[in-house]
């Protein structure tokens, strides 16, 4: 039912580089709000199976994971995954007591994912001239036997990740375009290119 | 009029300027307002007409207008926001209002100045009938907990109940074996003496025969010697008493064991009677030493009988568990050495092994049922268990001490008189200090 609509190299070129600019932006956002330097890695842009998006998700170990769809011109999805370890110097950053509750963690993670992800989506929608809406995230916890169950065979994923010069906190945001979606972008990279 | 729908609308709407001030409130924000409060709620900083959360709102605001993206919070991590009463102050559960809140960022169309819309909901209704499934879980996960203790429980008792039954039907099963075996015992005894008494005859007229030999003629004379000769009469006139002797012997020993098999397994239903200490210690190393033959026996008693009233099966069946444990601990060579000691009022068995001892970590254990450190299969962990329901069961006490490839000392007393009621508490006292007179003369 579903088939991949495979980005051309002019396509994916193009992609990368507005990706590139938003979670440039993204990771500047942030770095305004918790007043420290942040790294960010060059996005991934690929196409995957339920079972590839698991094992994506599940390369960093001991982490906190979110999800948060979004609406509008385009329909997806985000998810982050962020470590665990070096979260207590990020609440720190973002005007946090010690010691954290359970309650201050689950905050912190929902509120740094919506940050980021709201970043990262406004800032490509922005270039791409389209509206989108992120709803609130929820905290979520990635089972493969649901993974292996889902109904679609192949999303296009924009991964990138952001590293905290000072602590050892990482977090990862994927992006997953569901197929409309992605026949949509197309266009849209097609007009820009044209 | 959209005005209006803005007032009445059943969630919080709430806007503010960048230097958090209040610009609007609708009603769900006003009317939870102090009322000298409502006309003069304007310009007022935010977080001065609702103390409480002020730190939080005041970042999330600084976010939202930093990064002009919306922010969200939810009533499981922070439920209290804005400190407004539940709005059933009357018949609800909860007396606080949790809330779920969102922060937008918009835009004054005439002006283009920055402002921050609050979106307050209402969740308490939720937030309780979540809280309440919460609980019931919980409480479901505790029964579920208790059931499962429940069930492990009875599992053991299953077991323990199946093992007992083993156990008795091989007594049974004994008994039954002891006295189809005494039959053919009874016979091949009788046929043995009989035997015997012919042998002696038989080798009477033999040897009246050589004696009479000088009388013969030379040809019969010969003709004798060779049929003595050819039959080996002098080695069989020596081997054949030997032999019928040695038979008896065994024969009395399979008697023996098989009488004690038969008061083992018999005698579990008998009531309280004078047991012999010292002839259920002989009877016992009869037994056990017919299996295992390695350690060596040995008895030590002042008296030639020691009585106490008792109940004579568990308590050869508690002596003989102990025992066995000690000659199975001794592998090579050891022995295994028997004390019975008398007071006025107490007995006092001391069984003492030189074999491998016990690790300390598994002393505290010993007597729980199914302890065991053989291999699965090889034993149930029973036997001290047994013995020390047994013990119990005379008022006595049953200690352990070992030093691992030292040995183990197995000190069972028993009192020789028990007490017709269930002990009271005066009775245990008299008990100890008997005990540790009793200790110090051993």
């Amino acid at each position: 039912m579903s088939i991949v609509l495979p980005l051309d190299e002019e396509q994916r070129d193009a992609l990368q580089e507005l990706l590139n600019i938003s979670m440039g932006q993204a990771a500047n956002s942030l770095a305004q709000l918790i007043e420290t330097k942040i790294d960010i890695s060059i996005p991934k842009i690929s196409a995957v199976t339920p079972t590839q998006l698991y094992s994506l998700l599940f390369e960093t170990e001991d982490a906190f994971y979110t999800r948060q769809s979004f609406l509008g011109d385009v329909h997806g999805e985000v998810m982050s995954v962020l470590s665990q370890a070096g979260l207590s110097e990020v609440a720190t950053l973002m005007d946090y007591d010690e010691p954290l509750s359970k309650e201050d963690i689950q905050e912190i993670i929902l509120e740094l994912c919506n940050i980021l992800a709201g970043a990262c989506l406004a800032g490509l929608s922005d270039q791409l001239e389209l509206t989108t809406n992120l709803n609130m995230p929820t905290l979520f916890l990635p089972d493969k036997a649901n993974f292996d169950e889902l109904q679609w065979q192949h999303s296009l994923v924009m991964e990138v990740q952001f590293i905290i010069a000072i602590s050892s906190f990482s977090m990862r945001v994927v992006f997953c375009l569901d197929d409309e979606s992605l026949a949509r972008m197309k266009d849209t990279l097609d007009e820009l290119l044209a | 009029m959209f005005e209006q729908l803005v007032g009445k609308l059943p969630v919080g709407i709430g806007i503010v300027d960048e230097s958090f001030k209040v610009v609007y409130l609708n009603d769900f924000f006003l009317d939870r307002l102090p009322h000298n409060m409502r006309d003069c709620y304007k310009e007022t900083p935010v977080v001065e007409l609702f103390q409480g959360q002020g730190k939080f709102l005041k970042r999330r605001l600084k976010s939202v207008f930093v990064l002009q993206h919306p922010s969200f919070s939810y009533w499981e991590q922070r439920p209290h926001i804005f400190p407004f009463k539940s709005s059933r102050p009357i018949t609800g559960e909860e007396t606080q209002m949790y809330q779920n809140m969102e922060i937008l960022p918009i835009k004054d169309k005439n002006t283009g100045q920055k402002l921050a819309c609050i979106f307050l909901q209402d969740v308490t209704a939720q937030a309780s009938y979540f809280r309440a499934q919460q609980k019931l879980s919980e409480a479901l996960k505790k029964e579920h907990e208790a059931q499962k203790k429940l069930i492990r429980k009875l599992d053991t008792a299953q077991s323990q109940l199946i093992q007992a039954e083993k156990m008795a039907s091989t007594g049974q099963l004994a008994a039954g074996i002891a006295h189809e075996i005494n039959n053919p015992i009874g016979f091949v005894s009788a046929n043995l003496n009989t035997l015997e008494q012919y042998a002696t005859h038989l080798i009477a007229i033999c040897d009246g025969v050589k004696g009479q030999l000088e009388h013969f003629t030379d040809e019969l004379k010969e003709q004798i010697d060779a049929l003595f000769e050819s039959n080996h009469y002098d080695l069989l006139k020596d081997d054949i008493t030997e032999l019928i002797a040695e038979s008896t012997d065994g024969l009395t020993r399979v008697k023996d064991i098989v009488e004690n098999l038969k008061n083992f397994s018999l005698e579990t239903t008998e009531g309280v009677q004078i047991v012999d200490i010292c002839a259920v210690c002989h009877q016992l190393i009869t037994l056990i030493s017919a299996q295992y033959s390695t350690p060596q026996y040995k008895f030590e008693c002042e008296l030639e009988k020691v009585e106490v009233m008792g109940n004579p099966g568990p308590l050869k069946q508690a002596l003989m568990n102990v025992m066995i444990n000690a000659a199975q601990a001794i592998e090579d060579r050891g022995f295994i050495k028997l004390t019975v000691l008398d007071s006025p009022t107490l007995v006092t068995i001391k069984i003492l092994d030189s074999g491998c001892g016990i690790p300390t970590r598994h002393l505290k254990r010993v007597f729980e049922p199914f302890f065991t450190t053989k291999p699965e299969g090889q034993g149930q962990g029973l036997g001290l268990s047994v013995a020390y329901t047994a013990i119990e069961q005379h008022q006595g006490k049953i200690s352990i001490s070992s030093k691992e490839a030292k040995g183990t000392v197995v000190e069972i007393t028993i009192p020789k008189q028990p007490a017709a009621q269930p002990p009271s508490s005066e009775d245990n006292e008299e008990n100890k200090e008997n005990e540790t007179e009793n200790s110090q003369t051993a």
